[in-house]
């Protein structure tokens, strides 16, 4: 009977439930678009992110004796593909070792004594069980070095900072003696970072040079992390067994960076905090942002419904009132109208959900230039938005029908 | 035992009183007319013999329940088990059929059976309408309709408010024969709300009401 009556009453009020149905499909579209950005944005806006340079920084560890006495550490040149085989390891999208040392360099009759910096450039590595080659190095990390000229293409080539190049009175071409040994500068790098004040090379070159080979003195990582949260936060020494496996488990920069510390030997992995905060503060904000729009909207809808919903029901009173004066209890009420809504919802979510996918989709194209991946979990998200603006919006007139005295509605002439 | 006992209801509204002090007592399968001019009070005791709204002061057994004692669900529930309803105007929803709205009391009250609702409606002579909207039946076969429904459940008491108010003299007695077979057969009783000195009379027990006090309670046939 139930579904006779539903049956019958929507086919009365067709209007009303159709401004229904478009009120909660609005909502659930407007919604669910936003939510399918919030999704994707942390993927997309991470990624633009990693532009600002790496957030892991990895350097030897030092502590007790070797500590006190100022003992100079390396890491292994060795361990560095193992970066690669950690568990958040699809998340690693560069890294780049540096080695450093001290040397006097030459060049046009001055002299200077200053750091000397190997790096990689660009190198492509083959990782076990991964059919596309790795790219790493300082292009994975600082994709905004600017090399006028070119990058050192040999171990007898190197690049010098434009700041020293300036001091030194060096340019593209000209020769440079570093530690005894002559160079060709085969290019002029500027960075805005320390890296204008050295003298760049291969990382073979300078291994080669300090007789250092195999050794690296720091690493820097580039990893997609999760924007940091209070548990972030915490001391893993500190954390319950369950709450590592969380934090351990969830991508943030500081489980990442123990995850590299454990596969370098003798390693230290410490979050660039400028970098990972700002980046958690962008990502917070942008997601609060969409998180209002998504409640505004919900709210919009539910007001939307609630108002189409009293309308109705003010045309109803006399036949809620006979339904009460039937023997129709608070329960036998409330069912039929959350019925309704529950109908309503229905219906306004499945074409919430297909407009959703066409303005996300739109949204996706014009503000990150590709199509937002639509998750599964879509279908669900939208049906649930929906049931929650169309049975939020419907609470409010049930009130008021269960208010309803069926003596005061039904009163005849006396 | 008197399936209704009332006493001493009191009901006030903001500035005046419908029912001052008024005592009732109504036996099983008794026809009682409630009758007196607009604004006597005689609706309102009805519905608060009903249950359908709540005396100021004083109480109602209805079948052997303080029905003033429960509660808003608890009155629902006892309405839908006890009485019947009739209106003077028909109060049918509108986008059902004759059977649907019978129905509709049969859902409220336990499981709705659609034959039985046919059969009720043939028994008071709709056999021809029972899949018409209200908007296509006449006054009198709306009245024949609410007649179906108010007694489907087979409740104890049958309350009536001017259930002949929008008929002629023609359907008045076809649906006032029509309560006399059902209430021959059937055995419930009735309270029947009326000004009609004509529709009272087919009554057993006429009561008369003024100003909120019950003035007369007699026979039938009785002046």
């Amino acid at each position: 009977m139930l579904a006779r009556l539903l049956k019958r009453s929507f086919a009365n009020q067709k209007k009303a439930m159709a401004i229904m149905v478009i009120a909660v499909a609005f909502g659930t579209a407007l919604a669910a678009s936003l939510l399918t950005v919030s999704f994707e944005i942390s993927n997309r806006v991470a990624v633009e992110l990693r532009a600002f340079g790496a957030n892991i920084s990895v350097e030897p560890k030092v502590e007790g004796m070797a500590g006190l006495a100022g003992q100079t550490r390396w890491l292994n040149e060795s361990d560095l593909k193992k970066i690669k085989t950690v568990f958040w390891r699809h998340n690693i999208l560069g890294f780049s070792p540096v080695l450093e040392a001290e040397n006097e360099v030459e060049a046009a009759g001055r002299r200077e004594r200053v750091t000397i910096a190997g790096t990689w450039h660009e190198k492509k590595l083959q990782l076990p069980g991964e059919e596309r080659k790795f790219s790493a190095g300082a292009v994975s990390v600082s994709p905004w070095w600017d090399v006028q000229g070119a990058w050192p293409p040999d171990d007898s080539s190197v690049a010098v900072g434009s700041a020293l190049a300036a001091r030194l009175g060096v340019s593209t071409g000209n020769a440079i003696t570093v530690s005894g040994r002559r160079f060709t500068v085969s290019g002029i790098l500027t960075t805005g970072g320390r890296e204008d004040e050295q003298v760049v090379m291969e990382l073979s070159a300078l291994q080669s040079l300090a007789g250092l080979q195999g050794k690296i003195s720091r690493v820097l990582v580039s990893a997609l992390s999760t924007p940091m949260d209070d548990f972030a936060y915490k001391n893993p020494d500190k954390m319950s067994r369950a709450e590592y496996e969380k934090w351990y488990c969830t991508a943030y920069v500081t489980s990442i960076a123990k995850q590299v510390e454990e596969v370098m030997t003798g390693s230290r992995a410490r979050p660039v905090w400028q970098v990972a905060e700002t980046e958690g503060k962008v990502l917070d904000r942008l997601r609060t942002a969409i998180y209002l729009l998504c409640a505004v909207a919900l709210a919009a809808s539910s007001i939307g419904v609630a108002t189409t919903m009293i309308t109705s029901l003010l045309r109803r009173v006399e036949e809620i009132g006979l339904m009460k004066a039937m023997g129709a209890d608070s329960f036998g009420i409330a069912r039929l109208f959350l019925s309704e809504a529950v109908i309503i919802g229905l219906a306004g979510g499945l074409v919430g959900l297909l407009a959703s996918v066409w303005i996300s989709g739109e949204i996706g194209l014009r503000v990150f230039g590709t199509k937002l991946a639509q998750r599964t979990m879509l279908f669900p998200l939208s049906v649930t938005i929906a049931l929650v603006i169309s049975v939020t919006g419907s609470l409010f007139p049930i009130a008021r029908a269960l208010r309803i005295k069926p003596a005061v509605v039904l009163k005849g002439a006396e | 035992m008197s399936l209704i006992v009332a006493e001493k209801i009191e009901k006030s509204y903001a500035t005046n009183a419908a029912l001052r002090g008024v005592n009732i007592a109504i036996e099983p399968r008794e026809w009682v007319s409630i009758t007196g001019p607009s604004g006597s009070g005689k609706s309102t005791l009805m519905n608060i013999l009903g249950g359908l709204d709540l005396p100021t002061a004083g109480c109602v057994r209805l079948n052997g329940t303080d029905i003033c004692a429960l509660s808003e669900d608890g009155l629902a529930r006892f309405r839908r088990e006890t009485i019947g309803y009739i209106f003077q105007q028909s109060h049918l929803i509108p986008y059902l059929s004759a059977t649907e709205n019978v129905m509709l009391c049969q859902y409220f009250h336990s499981i709705p059976d659609e034959e039985e609702a046919r059969e009720a409606l043939r028994r008071v002579g709709l056999g021809h309408r029972l899949d018409h909207k209200p908007s296509q039946l006449s006054g009198g076969e709306q009245q024949r309709v609410c007649i179906a429904r108010a007694l489907i459940n087979s409740p104890k008491l049958l309350l009536a408010d001017e259930p002949t108010g929008n008929l002629d003299r023609e359907n008045t007695r076809v649906v006032l024969e029509l309560l006399k077979r059902m209430y021959d057969e059937e055995h419930f009783t009735i309270v029947l709300v009326t000004h009609d000195p004509f529709v009272a009379e087919w009554a057993g027990r006429v009561v008369g009401m003024e100003d909120g006090h019950i003035v007369f309670d007699r026979k039938a046939g009785e002046t």
